[in-house]
């Protein structure tokens, strides 16, 4: 106890913490701690003694490996003869079936829906769109977020007035409704496209593209302020000046040592942005202005199961399989970015 | 000292709190509906909490009257509903002239009235604002008598100049009425509607004197009187219509011709009626203030049914089709058989739905049979041809089945094996009300699935809201389109005449001369059973050859409401229920909780 105390004061005392200090600092300044600890190895160690942190990588991975090992599943399971096809028809998930409203069982695991499909594969297939969704907005948020921040947090001035300005400005919009209305009149705008109609690529492609776009243009917008003020009280730092007086130029100086000292805080806002990604998403589609039958994700499955409740009957595993996945799911999302931000920001511990 | 002071502040804290109790139980019951029960479960709280309890219920207090007091403008100007209706899509317009769906027509015939209206238990036409018709030995002679003691609702008279005038402004080709083709039954009607003639006084109904209507048909036509029963007949008020235009619907006061008045019409609210005293048969009018809803979502609308804030369901697109099996089996649901067809349109002006073949292709690969008893499961029949089999004065004939061979092998004829080099082409149907219309959605997606599975074509989906909807397919802005007809009245001609060139419900983009030779030479017919044969001609150059549409299935109606609380609501094939005569009873002895303010209107 005494021992990790210690190291944490003597890393606050080394400041910039994270990323490639390594490479800048001489190993001899600290060299108790850094032969043994590099600051992603320290992280790495404080991040494994949060448990639920830990769990919620499992989880995460264990769903991610479903969800791409599932359909290989299927298109693999038709070639070991009549049974094997028999399985991958009965969990096709767009396959109709006479099978409706079946409850959960030993063949359909999470049950079916009102066309007989089966729920589990819905699940799975809807996840797919509802994880890319939320990784590929994750990551124009990135991109945008990044590279928005640290210009207008580096070159200052003028700059980064306007370039915060226009930060300011989007996020004064309502972020749902501004998506809402990007996603209809851009849809209708490329629909009426002679381009897109000559194509065969509209339809559930371009409705997922606008997702894309719709979603990363407005969660950007947080991750470029963070950036911004993580790039201000750096670019003044010694090892910063020290490179520019060698001769370093502005694009060098922020991909070589700016960059890489913030990627802590960069990579737990990523992991706090995926889950509201796939809400905002599911929030969407739960409108119906997301994914177009017959895909499904977890908004559209969500929505499905909520028409069914009623004082009369209701098939619960219509909601609470897609809900119960989706809730766990960002939950799990949530702990991850907290305990990845424990463990990085040596500060707050 | 300072514990005992605190003590003895504790104490009267909980006196007080005591008699706060007491006087909560007393007053319970009335004030702001707080059960007395809440009071005596406190009574066990500790007492130092009673200032922070009695804090928190002032508070509570507070905010209730805030709430109220901006509520006021509502709350206390508004009188609750004698009757509560959810009545399926939001209206497209509440102007009889160009209304042409079910739900504003539900609304419509009770703000106006035309010469003859519809008997609410057998759909069968009574006069309205006419007294009497003679009707010519030939049959193409109607003089209408009106009623000597009409009124608008403000006031000035209802004569037949106004009748004159709503007929008129039917045809007039800048009224742009979809159902003006029920109107092309009287002399020159059609030419006048298209644009053949400009002079009105050419078209045969004319005026004889201040209460005498005279109407020339083109030839004898059983069914006029029911034509003269439909809202697109309705006689509405010249001059608000003169002064304020096409948003005269909205002009206050709106003069009505009909039992009710209308409050307000408020966008995705309601729909508020109230009882219009100077309508000639006032005195028969059974409720006073009556609440049209639009709900489209049926568990929407099933669950404020059965908590009690609804007292009539009556859309078919309300019903919620997963529990028809349970919701048969109650009381207060009714199923009746009416005339009502859900078909698919094809837009034929677009490719490659412009070729018969490809049309053919689709109908014969939809499992219809799969539909009814999947999706629809309230006992429908599946449709092979578009006109209901228990319509009066028709031989029903036999369309495409089920026959996805015959299907593969015309749309490889048609230049797509397989469904080869198929274009994608978009489904449209009507979203509902506040929610997705699950029945439309659901058998969209069964014809989806269908259709790639069967010929390997991708179909996408395509909600749009009612209004929308209509447009578009006003517009031909659609490739296919769900679509339904319920029948206006109790002949084939309700649905084949549809189909015709000019008629402003075709929305398809077809037009053939043999069919609209067929329907004229039908209607021309005076001996039944040869005009059915004749029908029965054309409808299968509809349903069998040509094919702008594909019959999926005919409905059954389910409407619900308590048969103990409700009366005037009858069953009847047309589905029309008008809504003077319907009321709710008063209060009996089951107890409901909510509305005791009701209790003895």
């Amino acid at each position: 106890m005494n021992d990790e105390n210690s190291r944490v004061t003597k890393v606050e005392g080394r400041e910039p913490e994270t990323g490639s200090m390594e490479t800048i600092l001489p190993s001899t300044l600290d060299s108790r701690l850094s032969t043994n600890y590099g600051p992603g190895k320290q992280a790495w160690q404080r991040f494994k003694r949060n448990h639920a942190a830990v769990i919620s990588a499992w989880y995460v991975a264990v769903l991610l490996a479903l969800v791409i090992i599932w359909p290989i599943t299927l298109k693999v399971a038709g070639s070991f003869g009549p049974s094997g096809v028999a399985f991958a028809k009965i969990h096709n998930p767009d396959h109709l079936s006479n099978a409706q409203f079946a409850a959960p069982d030993a063949q359909h695991w999470f049950g079916t829906d009102v066309h007989g499909r089966d729920l589990f594969s819905r699940v799975m297939y809807g996840a797919q769109i509802s994880l890319l969704v939320g990784f590929v907005g994750a990551v124009v948020s990135l991109v945008i977020g990044v590279l928005w921040g640290a210009i207008a947090g580096y070159v200052g001035g003028r700059v980064d007035s306007a370039l915060m300005r226009i930060v300011d400005i989007l996020y004064s919009l309502p972020t749902i409704i501004f998506v809402i209305v990007l996603l209809t009149t851009l849809g209708a705008l490329l629909k009426a496209s002679p381009f897109v109609q000559q194509s065969a690529f509209w339809g559930k492609e371009m409705q997922i593209l606008l997702l894309f776009v719709g979603l990363g243009a407005v969660s950007w917008l947080t991750m470029a302020r963070i950036v911004r003020g993580q790039v201000l009280s750096l670019r003044t730092r010694a090892f910063v000046e020290a490179s520019r007086s060698l001769g370093a130029g502005p694009a060098r100086i922020l991909a070589r040592h700016i960059i890489p000292n913030i990627f802590g805080v960069v990579i737990t806002y990523i992991a706090l942005t995926v889950p509201a990604i796939v809400l905002y998403e599911s929030f969407l589609s739960y409108l119906g202005l997301g994914v177009q039958p017959p895909m499904a994700s977890w908004g559209t499955l969500i929505a499905e199961g909520v028409s069914q409740i009623n004082p009369i009957r209701i098939y619960w595993w219509l909601i609470a399989f897609p809900g119960g996945v989706l809730v766990t799911t960002l939950l799990a999302f949530n702990f991850l970015g907290d305990g990845l931000r424990d463990a990085w920001d040596v500060k707050g511990k | 000292m300072k514990s005992a002071s605190a003590r003895s502040r504790k104490s009267e804290a909980g006196n007080r709190k005591r008699q706060f109790d007491t006087a909560d139980k007393k007053r319970g019951a009335t004030w702001f509906g707080v059960p007395p029960s809440g009071g005596r479960a406190n009574a066990g709280v500790q007492t130092a909490t009673g200032r922070a309890l009695r804090l928190s219920q002032a508070f509570f207090c507070l905010l209730i009257s805030a709430v109220c007091f901006l509520n006021a403008g509502c709350i206390h100007r508004e009188p609750p509903a004698d009757l509560t209706i959810l009545n399926g899509a939001e209206p497209e317009t509440l102007d009889p002239a160009l209304l042409t769906g079910q739900p504003e027509m539900r609304i419509v015939i009770g703000m106006f009235e035309g010469l003859m209206r519809f008997d609410p238990r057998t759909a069968r036409p009574i006069p309205g604002l006419a007294r009497s018709v003679e009707i010519s030995p030939d049959g193409r002679i109607y003089t209408f008598h009106l009623r000597t003691n009409l009124v608008w609702s403000t006031g000035p008279p209802i004569t037949a100049d106004d009748v004159w005038y709503s007929w008129i402004r039917v045809l007039n080709p800048a009224t742009a009425s979809d159902y003006a083709g029920q109107l092309y039954y009287l002399k020159n009607g059609e030419a006048f509607n298209t644009g053949k003639i400009k002079d009105p006084s050419l078209v045969g109904i004319h005026v004889l004197d201040k209460f005498t209507v005279r109407v020339e048909l083109n030839h004898p036509t059983p069914f006029f009187l029911d034509v003269c029963a439909l809202p697109v007949t309705y006689i509405v008020p010249r001059q608000t219509i003169e002064k304020y235009g096409d948003r005269w619907i909205m002009a206050k006061p709106l003069p009505s011709s009909g039992p009710y008045e209308l409050v307000y019409w408020r966008l995705n609210d309601k729909v508020r009626l109230k009882k219009n005293p100077r309508y000639w048969d006032a005195a028969h009018t059974r409720s006073d203030i009556i609440d049209l809803l639009p709900v489209g979502s049926p568990s929407a609308a099933l669950n404020l049914y059965m908590s009690g804030q609804a007292d009539i369901v009556w859309d078919k697109e309300l019903v919620p089709t997963e529990l028809v099996d349970l919701l048969l089996k109650r009381p207060d649901f009714h199923k009746f058989d009416y005339l009502g067809t859900y078909f698919i349109r094809f837009n034929v002006t677009r490719k490659p739905f412009d070729d018969p073949r490809v049309r053919q292709a689709l109908a014969l690969a939809i499992d219809k049979e799969r539909i009814v008893t999947k999706i629809t499961r309230a006992g429908e029949q599946p449709a092979s041809h578009l006109v209901p089999d228990g319509t009066a004065n028709y031989l029903p004939v036999g369309g495409l089945g089920y026959d996805p061979a015959r299907a593969r092998q015309l749309l490889a004829e048609a230049g797509y094996p397989g469904g080869q080099g198929f274009p994608r082409f978009e489904y449209t149907f009507n979203a509902a009300a506040g929610g997705a219309a699950e029945m439309h959605q659901n058998i969209a997606i069964e014809l989806q699935q269908m259709w790639r599975d069967e010929l390997g074509i991708h179909m996408d989906l395509r909600q749009l809201e009612w209004k929308v909807y209509l447009n578009a397919m006003d517009h031909l802005d659609y490739s296919l389109a769900r679509s339904s007809w319920i029948g206006d009245y109790n002949d084939p001609q309700t649905f084949l005449g549809m189909f015709t060139s000019n008629d402003g419900n075709n929305r398809t983009g077809w037009k053939s001369a043999t069919y609209d030779a067929l329907i004229t030479e039908a209607n021309e017919q005076t001996d039944l059973k040869k005009r059915a044969e004749i029908f029965q001609r054309a409808e299968t150059l509809l349903v069998s050859n040509q094919v702008p549409i594909i019959p999926l299935f005919f409905y059954v109606g389910i409407n619900y409401f308590d048969t103990n609380k409700i009366q005037g609501v009858y069953e009847n094939i047309l589905d029309d229920h008008p809504l003077q005569y319907i009321r709710k009873a008063g209060r009996e002895s089951r107890v409901e909780g909510r509305e005791p303010e009701n209790a003895n209107q």
